[in-house]
C-alpha cells in the first residue's frame, strides 16, 4: 500500500498538538471536513481509503467516531486490494456487530471467499476472525471448512481458514456443527507445511475437547509429526527458529497430546516417551543466546507437561523432578516461575511428593523472591504439594509471610490457608487457632466467604462447638479484635455460649458482656451479627432477658435500617406473651450440608478463566483426580454447549458444578439468615445478595442484541422475528395450548423480485413438538416481488416438554444467489402457559411445597434494564409476565414492587403448574427471578425466556 | 489464547492494540490503563516477563521505550508467547527497516495487516520469518 500523504500530515498535526484542547479542536476539524467529503458524490476510491483511515485513527485515540461505515463497506465492494483491506480494518474496528450493514458485509464477505482471488479470499477469511457474528458463523462456516479442505486452496488459505473456524467454534459453537467436519480436518495434522499444520493444531486442540471421539485419530498423527521433527530431524529450514526447529509446532503438538489418554501401543508409547526424553536431554546444555534459550525451555516446559499427564515413566518423572529442582533456584527469573510452576503440575499428580518435599526449604524462600509472579507461583506450589504431613509448616509460614505479603496476594493467600487448614486439619484446636490468626490478620482483605467458612465447619462439627466458643470468648476479651474474629465469635456464642455457660467467666452475662465490650466499635454489618447473637441470648439464657432486651431496645432505634429491623424484631420476639416462638425461631442451626467449599469454588473458578480447559489445577493429588474422574466421564456426553468466555466450563466439568453449588444462597450458614424463618423473603434476599457480586456472570452482548426480535416474541404474540437487507420475516402466533399456531409473513427487502421460495419448520425432536404447515391454505407463490410479503401458517402441538425451540428454515433466490436463512421460531413450552388465578395463601403453600420437593426450580438474577424504580419499568415487567401467560396474584407479596404470578403450562401428555416470582431490586440494579414448577424442564425454559427479554430490552 | 495484544510506550500511549475477544470501549480503555499501571511498573532486570492480570496473564517484553504486552490463559505457555513477541518485532523491524515506535504511529494500518499474517483469532499462524516477510512484501505490491 503506498502511503497517504494526507494521513502522514494529519497524524503529524495531530502529534504536533500542546494540549488535549487543541488536538480535540484538530479532530474535530477533521470530522467536519470527512463529513462533508463524504457527502460528495464522487469521491474516489483514493480519497475514501484515506479518510476512513483518518477516522481509524481518530476512533483509536480514543474519539467517537459514529459515521463512515457506509464508506468502510463501499471500500469492500472495491477491487483495489488496498482499499478492500482497508474497508475490512475499520469495519473490524469501528463498526458493532449488530449493525444494519453487517448483512450487506456478510454478502461481500461471501463473495470474496468465492471469488477465487487468492488475496480476496485471505482478506475475507481474516476479516471474519476478527469479526465474528453469529450470523457468520450461521451462514459461511460450511465455505471455510471447503476452503480448508479444497486441494487447490493456498497454504494461506489453510492456514486463516483453520483458525477462522476456530474462532467461530469458540464463538458459536452451537452455530457451526463442528461434529459435521471435525473428523475431516485432523489427517490436515500430517500436511507438509508447518505453517498449515501449525494452524490446524489449534483448531483441533479445541476439537479435541469437545468430540473425543471423532478426532481420536489425531493423537497418532501428532506423535508421528513430532517424531520427525524431533527425531527425524525433517523440517523445513524455514521454520528453524534461533537453531530450534519450529518451537511453536512441538509446543502445539505437546499439548494436543495432553487432551489425550496415553497411547495403547507399546510402539507409539515408546516413541512419545523417546521424544520426551531427548527434548530433556537436549536441554541440559543452556545455550547462551536468550532466544534459542527461552525457544528450547517452552518446549521443555511442555515436554515435561506432557509427561506428567501420561505419567508414563516413574524414571522420567523422578529425572524431571531434579531438572525442575535445579530451575527454582536459577539465576533467571523466568526460568524460576516456570520451574515452580511446572513444578506445582508435578505436585498435582506425582504419588510421592518426597523428590518435591526436599526443596521445601527453596520454595519457602521464594515466598520473599524480588518478583511478585514468581511468589506467587511459590505460593501455588505450596498450595499444590502441601499434605498432612507439613501441612503445619506450610502453614505456619503462609501465616508469617502474610503479614509482609503484598496486599494483591493476600486474599489469595487468605483462601489458601482457609482451604489447606480445613483440609489437613488433625486436632481441632489447630483449625480454630490458625483460622481465627487468619482472620484477625487478613480480616480486610478477604472476602466474607472465609468467615462464612469458618462458622460453616464449627457448625458441622460437634466436637469443635465448646473450643469454638472458648477461643470466641477470648478474643472478645482481647485488647483488639478484628471485624470479622468478632463476626465469628459472635455467631458462635449466639449457637453454642451454653456449652460453656457452666464455666468460669464464662457465664451467659460474661458472654454478653464480652459482646457489648466490642460492640460499639465494629462496623454495621458486625452489629447486625450481634443483634442477632443477643437475640438468640435472650432464648439461651432466660435469666439475663432484661438485659438483652436493653440492649436491643438502645438499637430500636437506630439510623441503619437493617439494625432497626433487627433490634426491633428481635424486641419483639422477646416481649411477646407466648413463649413457643422464641425458641422455634431460635432453633440451633443445623449443621451445614456437605457440598463443594465457597473458598474452593472461587479459587477454581479464577483458574478455569482459560479458552483451552486447563488439564490440571492447582491444589495437589486429591482434587486433580477427583477432577480426570469426572472429565473422563463427561467425554462420553459429546454436549458441545460450550460458551464463549466460559467455555472451560464444560457441563460435566467439576468447575460449572461448584460454580452452582456457590450460587446456593448460603442461607443455612449464613449468620444473617437468624431472620430466616421469621420472614423467609427478606432473609433470603441478604443471602442472595451477597452472592450477586460475583456470581452475575458476563453475558455476550451481541448475542443478545441479535436476540432482540426473537426476545420480544417470548411474551408478545406478534412482532418482527428478522430483519435483513433483503427479506424480514414477521410473526402472529396464537396458542390454545397445548397446540398453536403461528403465522409466519415474509416480506420482500431487496429491491429485485425473490424466487425459488420456500419455508420449513423444523422441530428438534418431533415426538415432543410436532410443527406442520396448517392445511387448507394457499402455498407460498414462488416469486416475491419487492415490496410484497408472503405468508405461511404452522400448526404447533405440543405432545411432551420439549427444550429446544424449532428452527424455521427459509431458502429464496435474489440476484441469481440462493440463501438460506435458518431462524429460530419463539416456541418454546413456556409457550404454551395459561393463567391460573389462585388465592394468596394457596400461593405460597404452593410455593413452599413445590420448594421442598425440589423438582423444578430456575433462579436467576439479573441485571434490572432500569435504575429507578420507576413506575414504568414496573408496568413493563408486569406485562411481560402476563404476556408470558401468568396470572398476576396482587398483593401476595409483602413487598408491593415484587411481581407473583401462576401458570400452567399444558402438554398432550400432561399439565404442569407453574409458579414464578420476580423480585426487583432497583437500588441494586438488579431484579430476581425465581421460578417453580412441577417440572424441571418448564421451570428452565420459563427462567430462561425471562432472563433473554431481559438481556435484550 | 491471545485474548489481545497491547503495545505501549513507557508513558502508557497506546500504539498498538488487538483485541481477540469481544470487549466494550470502556473496557477496553480500562484494560490499557490496568495494562500500563501494571507492567510499567516491574524491575525489567529482576522481573520475569510474565505477570497476573485479573484471570490471566501477562507476557510482555520491553524494546527500547515500547512494552509488547500479549494477555493470554493462564494454562498457556508463557515462553512460546514470549518469543513470539521477539519474532513479531523481528518481522516488523525487516519490514519497516529498523522500526521505531514512530513507524508504528504513522503506518498503524500496516500492523494490522502484519499482524493478521502471523497472529489469527488469537492464535499463531505463521512463525516463519522469510514466509511472513515475501508474503507481505507480495501484497504490498498489489493496489
Amino acid at each position: 500500500m503506498t502511503p497517504m500523504k494526507g494521513l502522514t500530515v494529519f497524524i503529524a498535526d495531530l502529534r504536533k498538538c500542546r494540549s488535549h484542547e487543541e488536538e480535540e479542536r484538530r479532530v474535530n476539524k477533521e470530522l467536519a471536513n470527512i463529513r462533508s467529503k463524504f457527502k460528495e458524490p464522487n469521491i474516489n476510491g483514493y480519497n475514501r481509503k484515506k479518510y476512513v483511515c483518518k477516522l481509524l485513527y481518530m476512533s483509536l485515540l480514543g474519539y467517537e467516531v459514529n459515521f463512515g461505515h457506509r464508506e468502510a463497506v463501499d471500500l469492500i465492494n472495491g477491487t483495489k486490494y488496498s482499499e478492500k483491506q482497508m474497508g475490512y480494518l475499520a469495519v473490524s474496528l469501528l463498526m458493532e456487530e449488530d449493525s444494519a450493514y453487517m448483512q450487506t458485509v456478510l454478502s461481500f464477505l461471501r463473495r470474496d471467499l468465492h471469488n477465487g482471488i487468492e488475496w480476496n479470499t485471505c482478506l475475507a477469511l481474516s476479516a471474519i476472525s476478527n469479526i465474528c457474528t453469529r450470523e457468520m458463523a450461521e451462514t459461511l462456516t460450511s465455505d471455510i471448512v471447503v476452503q480448508l479442505l479444497s486441494p487447490s486452496a493456498s497454504m494461506f488459505i489453510k492456514k486463516k481458514a483453520a483458525l477462522c473456524l476456530l474462532r467461530l467454534l469458540r464463538k458459536f459453537p452451537e452455530s457451526v456443527k463442528a461434529h459435521q467436519w471435525a473428523g475431516r480436518v485432523i489427517p490436515y495434522l500430517g500436511h507438509r507445511d508447518i505453517g498449515v499444520t501449525q494452524s490446524v493444531v489449534s483448531l483441533v486442540t479445541a476439537l479435541a475437547q469437545q468430540f473425543p471421539d471423532e478426532t481420536r485419530k489425531a493423537a497418532s498423527f501428532a506423535v508421528r509429526r513430532l517424531k520427525s521433527l524431533v527425531l527425524d530431524n525433517e523440517y523445513a529450514i524455514d521454520y528453524v527458529y534461533y537453531k530450534v526447529p519450529a518451537p511453536w509446532l512441538q509446543i502445539k503438538l505437546l499439548r494436543l497430546l495432553q487432551y489425550y489418554p496415553a497411547p495403547e501401543s507399546p510402539e507409539v508409547r515408546a516413541i512419545l516417551l523417546n521424544i520426551l526424553r531427548h527434548i530433556i536431554d537436549v536441554s541440559q546444555d543452556t545455550p547462551r543466546e536468550l532466544q534459542q534459550m527461552n525457544a528450547q525451555y517452552s518446549i521443555l516446559f511442555e515436554a515435561i507437561n506432557l509427561g506428567i499427564h501420561l505419567d508414563v515413566d516413574q524414571g522420567l518423572m523422578q529425572e524431571c523432578a531434579v531438572v525442575l529442582g535445579r530451575f527454582i533456584t536459577s539465576r533467571e527469573t523466568n526460568v524460576r516461575y516456570l520451574g515452580l510452576e511446572t513444578m506445582a503440575h508435578l505436585a498435582a499428580y506425582i504419588d510421592n511428593l518426597d523428590s518435591i518435599k526436599s526443596h521445601q526449604g527453596v520454595i519457602i524462600q521464594s515466598l520473599r523472591d524480588r518478583d511478585v509472579s514468581v511468589r506467587r507461583r511459590a505460593l501455588d506450589l505450596l498450595y499444590s504439594m502441601c499434605d498432612v504431613s507439613s501441612a503445619k509448616v506450610i502453614v505456619s509460614e503462609l501465616l508469617r509471610h502474610m503479614a509482609i505479603a503484598d496486599v494483591t496476594l493476600r486474599e489469595e493467600m487468605a483462601l489458601k490457608v482457609a482451604i489447606l487448614t480445613e483440609k489437613f486439619a488433625t486436632e481441632y484446636s489447630w483449625y480454630v487457632d490458625v483460622m481465627m490468626r487468619l482472620v484477625s490478620l487478613a480480616g480486610d482483605h478477604m472476602g466474607d466467604e472465609v468467615w462464612h467458612r469458618i462458622v460453616q465447619v464449627i457448625l458441622g462439627n460437634e466436637e469443635l462447638q465448646v473450643y469454638a466458643c472458648k477461643i470466641s470468648l477470648q478474643t472478645l476479651r482481647a485488647p483488639v479484635c478484628h471485624e470479622s474474629a468478632f463476626k465469628v465469635s459472635a455467631y458462635v456464642l449466639g449457637e453454642f455460649g451454653h456449652l460453656i455457660a457452666n464455666a468460669s467467666d464464662s457465664a451467659p452475662i460474661d458472654q454478653l458482656k464480652a459482646l457489648q465490650s466490642k460492640m460499639s466499635s465494629t462496623s454495621q454489618a458486625a452489629r447486625a451479627v450481634a443483634l442477632t447473637t443477643v437475640g438468640k441470648f435472650i432464648n439461651l439464657f432466660p435469666e439475663i432477658k432484661t438485659l438483652c432486651l436493653r440492649v436491643l431496645d438502645r438499637y430500636r432505634g437506630a439510623l441503619d435500617a437493617e439494625l432497626q429491623q433487627r433490634a426491633c424484631e428481635y424486641y419483639a420476639l422477646g416481649t411477646l406473651e407466648s413463649e413457643d416462638l422464641l425458641p422455634t425461631v431460635f432453633e440451633e442451626m443445623p449443621p451445614f450440608p456437605e457440598r463443594q467449599s465457597a473458598l474452593m469454588s472461587r479459587l477454581l473458578k479464577r483458574e478455569s478463566d482459560t479458552e483451552d480447559q486447563r488439564t490440571w489445577v492447582y491444589g495437589g493429588r486429591d482434587i486433580n483426580r477427583e477432577r480426570r474422574g469426572l472429565a473422563s466421564g463427561a467425554a462420553n456426553s459429546k454436549d458441545g454447549s460450550q460458551e464463549g468466555p466460559d467455555s472451560a466450563e464444560t457441563p460435566s466439568t467439576p468447575t460449572s458444578a461448584e460454580a452452582e453449588a456457590a450460587k446456593v444462597p448460603e442461607s443455612s450458614a449464613l449468620p444473617v439468615s437468624a431472620a430466616a424463618d421469621i420472614q423467609a423473603v427478606t432473609a433470603k434476599d441478604d443471602a442472595g445478595n451477597a452472592q450477586q457480586p460475583a456470581d452475575t456472570m458476563p453475558i455476550d452482548e451481541s448475542v443478545a442484541k441479535s436476540r432482540r426480535h426473537y426476545a420480544r416474541l417470548l411474551w408478545e404474540n406478534d412482532g418482527i422475528l428478522y430483519d435483513g437487507d433483503e427479506i424480514q420475516v414477521g410473526i402472529v402466533a396464537q396458542y390454545k395450548p397445548p397446540a398453536g399456531r403461528i403465522g409466519v409473513f415474509l416480506g420482500n427487502k431487496a429491491k429485485a423480485p425473490i424466487y425459488n421460495i420456500s419455508m420449513q419448520a423444523i422441530s428438534a425432536d418431533a415426538s415432543k413438538l410436532a410443527v406442520q404447515p396448517a392445511t387448507g391454505q394457499e402455498s407460498v407463490p414462488e416469486t416475491l416481488m419487492p415490496l410484497a410479503q408472503a405468508r405461511l401458517f404452522f400448526d404447533a402441538s405440543c405432545l411432551q416438554v420439549f427444550t429446544s425451540a424449532p428452527l424455521l428454515r427459509i431458502t429464496y433466490t435474489v440476484a441469481g444467489a440462493p440463501t438460506v436463512s435458518e431462524l429460530q421460531l419463539p416456541v418454546t413450552v413456556a409457550h404454551f402457559m395459561d393463567p391460573v388465578t389462585i388465592s394468596v395463601s394457596d400461593f405460597f403453600t404452593r410455593w413452599k411445597q413445590l420448594g421442598d420437593a425440589g423438582i423444578g426450580e430456575s433462579q436467576n438474577v439479573l441485571k434490572s434494564a432500569f435504575l429507578s424504580s420507576d413506575a414504568a419499568a414496573l408496568e413493563w415487567l408486569r406485562s411481560v409476565v402476563g404476556g408470558m401467560g401468568f396470572a398476576l396474584i396482587h398483593g401476595a407479596d409483602p413487598d408491593p414492587n415484587n411481581i407473583v404470578g401462576v401458570g400452567i403450562a399444558t402438554t398432550q401428555a400432561g399439565r404442569f403448574g407453574c409458579l414464578l416470582r420476580v423480585e426487583p431490586k432497583p437500588s441494586h440494579g438488579l431484579t430476581r427471578v425465581t421460578v417453580r414448577a412441577t417440572n424441571a424442564d418448564v421451570a428452565q425454559s420459563v427462567g430462561s425466556n425471562i432472563k433473554m427479554v431481559f438481556e435484550s430490552r | 489464547m491471545i485474548r489481545f495484544i497491547i503495545v505501549q510506550n513507557r508513558q502508557g500511549k497506546t500504539r498498538l492494540e488487538k483485541w481477540y475477544g469481544t470487549y466494550s470501549e470502556q473496557e477496553k480503555q480500562k484494560l490499557k490503563a490496568e495494562v500500563h499501571r501494571t507492567v510499567a511498573s516491574r524491575d525489567q532486570k529482576h522481573q520475569s516477563n510474565f505477570v497476573e492480570f485479573h484471570n490471566h496473564r501477562i507476557v510482555y517484553r520491553r524494546y527500547a521505550g515500547l512494552f509488547f504486552c500479549f494477555c493470554v490463559d493462564t494454562n498457556d505457555n508463557e515462553l512460546a508467547y514470549l518469543e513470539a513477541i521477539h519474532l513479531f518485532v523481528e518481522v516488523l523491524d525487516s519490514y519497516h527497516g529498523n522500526v521505531c515506535e514512530l513507524d508504528l504511529v504513522f503506518n498503524f494500518y500496516l500492523v494490522y495487516a502484519v499482524l493478521d499474517e502471523m497472529i489469527l483469532a488469537g492464535e499463531i499462524q505463521e512463525t516463519s520469518r522469510s514466509v511472513i516477510l515475501s508474503r507481505l512484501e507480495h501484497i504490498s505490491v498489489l493496489e
